[in-house]
């Protein structure tokens, strides 16, 4: 199983958008769906694995080697198909990484019990935006910038690497901002496999294998995660 | 004559002082938003109110004088003025009569002042012909001491207070509705009566100890055909009790036709009077929001529990839609918010209105962001865009906020799949979840922590990530720690909503102490 193998069910309007995403940052991508049009589409838009299938189908989805995907992502234009499908992979498949999208919160709740591992709800994060605009103009303004690499300063996760200078350290003792970015929150193994803002207020210790995420230019988080390679501390 | 009457309206129409004086009463009288006509609305309802106590109690007890004159010479006295401040703003006679020779001059023909005066007096007396005129002047009469019969007029005053109350204008409205069909009944009605009074008078007038007059007959005609039947005066013949039988028989087939009538009436504008209610209330208050459509965003919208909800009403053009909002319980009306005459109902002008198009279609979102921008330009739009191609187009209708449901939840899945972890930080600084909430401080210049460091408003103890400042429209991540703050700078922040509040609050106290 490869990190980087990928598995789209249906090539509408997110599965597209996704799909060449995911291609241009070099993930190898298989595409799956049972409309010859979007199958066509694919395959004009350049994409080598394309398969067209009846998803619906147990014997053809059984027919994929489905073991070498690290995730499949399930984001058919038709919502019924798209529960449908889920529920087939995750019978046939008990290991599969699972993401569905979703546009409703009926739908939602019909995924979970089929079993995806994560559902993201089409509207969800925008409806949060609507409040967020009437509430905080300015932040919801800046947060956007930052989501889109607007301003050059984006989030980053970065994976501390074995004999870092931070393995061991307490969060408090290094200084972030002399590297120019910000600690916005850790997975901290220790506590277990949680994210955590650095917000709530609890000590960390860093040890390598956990995952920071961090706020700043993407060229002080380069620097930073160059520098969190070596031994020593340079700053 | 001719002269001096033009010289004087010459004279009113340039004397600022008339004119002002004249708008004053104008405002007093008809403009809602203005506050001496609350003081005098008060005014009037408390006159009507003491005056036909006064008459009530007058019955059994004795009056001390003081407040008969009060009734009689006061209550009437500002009754009278207001009357006639009525009847002088009704219509503007100097400005009519100056137009009028203006308009002679120019076309060089004799100047007709007798027409202009017939005219404007003649609206003026069209005015006074209106129930509510008439109601004023009847309210006034009971003030003529000689004719004690006209103290029963105090009643009419009563009839002052109708102005006040718009459910009666409704009312009224919903009856002129229904003209025709009441119209048909009354006069079915009338000829009922007649031909039945004048019958029972002609067969038993000579029988019938209790029927003298004509008038007896058609008193029993009207009396048995409502059913109310006081049994003063009853039929003796056979002839008469037949026609009785006849008659009770049509009275109560047309008193249910009435009774059906006005509720079949009343029915239809129901829903259109609860929807007026509905708007007259999100009118009042000073910051709303209208959303338009009733789809799976605006259900996610909703579901944001946290929002102190503001005044809002949706708009969506399906019923079934509005149904099932309703049934959700929320506030909504069947109403199309791309037409100007919806939009325009809402008060623009003196409350922060924002409109939220949050259909599934962006032709409509598009339309509903230029008919609320054409209404007035201080509407705040937030639009949803469907079709990324659109984007110019909602930008070109000056939507001041866009909304991509779509793009929004690619980048969402694209970044679950590409960083996992990364997903979970920025949906849940996105949806502001708890503990990731980044909220923004606006720093007024009389504000506890203008000039101060950053360092020393260690914004670490106060369990806060402090991100940047907005200062000038640009924006400072991350500045260094001597950084000061100015006023008027915007500071971002991330944290629990608890110590975003605290640290609000602590230095929301200097200003205080401050001062």
């Amino acid at each position: 199983m490869s990190k980087n193998k990928i598995a789209i069910f249906g090539y509408g309007n997110h599965g597209k958008f996704i799909a060449q995403g995911l291609l241009k940052d070099g993930f190898e991508i298989t595409i799956i769906e049972s409309e010859k049009e979007y199958y066509k589409c694919a395959k004009s838009d350049g994409f080598e694995k394309v398969l067209l299938l009846d998803v619906t189908n147990d014997e053809a989805l059984k027919s994929v080697e489905i073991e070498i995907f690290s995730q499949l992502v399930c984001v058919m234009d038709d919502e019924h198909l798209n529960v449908f499908v889920t529920l087939s992979l995750r019978s046939l498949f008990k290991d599969a990484y699972i993401l569905s999208i979703s546009d409703s919160l009926n739908v939602t709740k019909k995924l979970k019990m089929a079993g995806a591992n994560k559902v993201i709800d089409l509207y969800e994060v925008s409806a949060n935006k609507i409040y967020n605009i009437l509430e905080k103009p300015v932040a919801t303004k800046i947060l956007e910038d930052f989501v889109n690499h607007r301003h050059g300063i984006t989030f980053r996760e970065m994976l501390i690497p074995p004999n870092s200078f931070l393995d061991g350290k307490m969060v408090d003792e290094i200084d972030f901002s002399a590297y120019g970015v910000l600690l916005v929150g850790l997975i901290d193994e220790e506590r277990g496999h949680y994210f955590e803002f650095m917000t709530a207020g609890l000590e960390h210790k860093l040890d390598s294998g956990d995952t920071m995420v961090c706020l700043g230019y993407s060229k002080d988080l380069n620097a930073f995660e160059a520098s969190i390679k070596l031994k020593e501390q340079t700053i | 004559m001719k002269e001096t009457l033009l010289s004087l309206a010459l004279f009113l129409n340039r004397s600022v002082r008339y004119q002002r004086i004249k708008q004053f009463a104008r405002d007093l009288l008809f403009d809602s938003n203005s506050p001496f006509k609350r003081y005098f609305d008060v005014m009037i309802i408390f006159l009507v109110i003491t005056s036909v106590f006064i008459l009530i109690y007058e019955v059994k007890n004795p009056v001390p004088e003081w407040l008969d004159n009060y009734d009689i010479y006061f209550v009437s006295v500002i009754f009278a003025i207001e009357y006639f401040l009525r009847l002088w703003v009704h219509n503007d006679l100097s400005k009519m009569i100056i137009s009028e020779y203006n308009d002679a001059k120019f076309l060089s023909r004799e100047f007709n002042l007798y027409g202009v005066l017939k005219e404007g007096l003649l609206s003026k007396l069209k005015y006074m012909l209106t129930p509510s005129a008439i109601v004023d002047l009847l309210a006034i009469l009971p003030a003529y001491r000689p004719l004690r019969v006209l103290r029963v007029f105090i009643l009419f005053r009563v009839f002052k207070l109708l102005r006040y109350t718009k459910s009666i204008n409704q009312f009224v409205d919903v009856l002129v509705n229904k003209k025709f069909e009441l119209l048909t009944l009354l006069f079915l009605l009338i000829f009922i009566v007649m031909t039945s009074g004048i019958a029972i008078y002609i067969l038993e007038a000579d029988k019938n100890q209790n029927i003298h007059t004509l008038f007896d007959g058609l008193y029993w005609a009207i009396v048995t055909i409502s059913t109310v039947g006081y049994g003063d005066i009853s039929p003796v013949t056979d002839i008469g009790r037949a026609i009785s039988i006849l008659i009770i028989v049509s009275g109560i087939a047309m008193i249910s036709f009435v009774t059906s009538v006005i509720v079949s009436a009343f029915s239809e504008r129901l829903t259109e009077l609860k929807e007026y209610r509905i708007i007259e209330q999100v009118n009042r208050s000073k910051e709303f929001l209208i959303i338009c459509g009733y789809g799976q965003l605006t259900k996610m919208f909703f579901r944001q529990n946290r929002m102190d909800m503001k005044e809002y009403v949706i708009l969506d053009t399906d019923e079934k839609r509005v149904e099932l909002a309703k049934k959700d319980g929320y506030t909504a009306i069947v109403d199309d918010a791309s037409s100007y005459t919806t939009l325009s109902q809402f008060d623009s002008t003196h409350a922060k209105m924002t409109v939220l198009c949050l259909t599934s279609s962006d032709v409509e979102n598009i339309y509903i962001t230029l008919n609320a921008k054409s209404i007035s330009s201080k509407i705040k739009v937030i639009a949803r865009v469907n079709d990324p191609a659109s984007i110019n187009k909602f930008k070109y209708a000056k939507a001041d906020e866009l909304l991509m449901p779509n793009m929004v939840a690619n980048t969402m899945i694209y970044t679950a799949i590409t960083q996992p972890t990364m997903y979970k930080a920025i949906h849940a600084i996105l949806t502001g979840k708890g503990i990731a909430n980044i909220d923004e401080i606006h720093v007024h210049h009389s504000h506890g922590i203008v000039h101060q460091k950053i360092k020393t408003l260690d914004f670490k103890s106060h369990k806060l990530l402090f991100i940047g400042i907005q200062r000038r429209g640009e924006f400072l991540f991350n500045p260094s720690e001597e950084e000061t703050i100015q006023p008027y700078d915007i500071l971002l922040v991330m944290g629990r909503k608890i110590s975003l509040e605290h640290f609000k609050q602590l230095h929301e106290k200097d200003i205080y102490v401050k001062k």
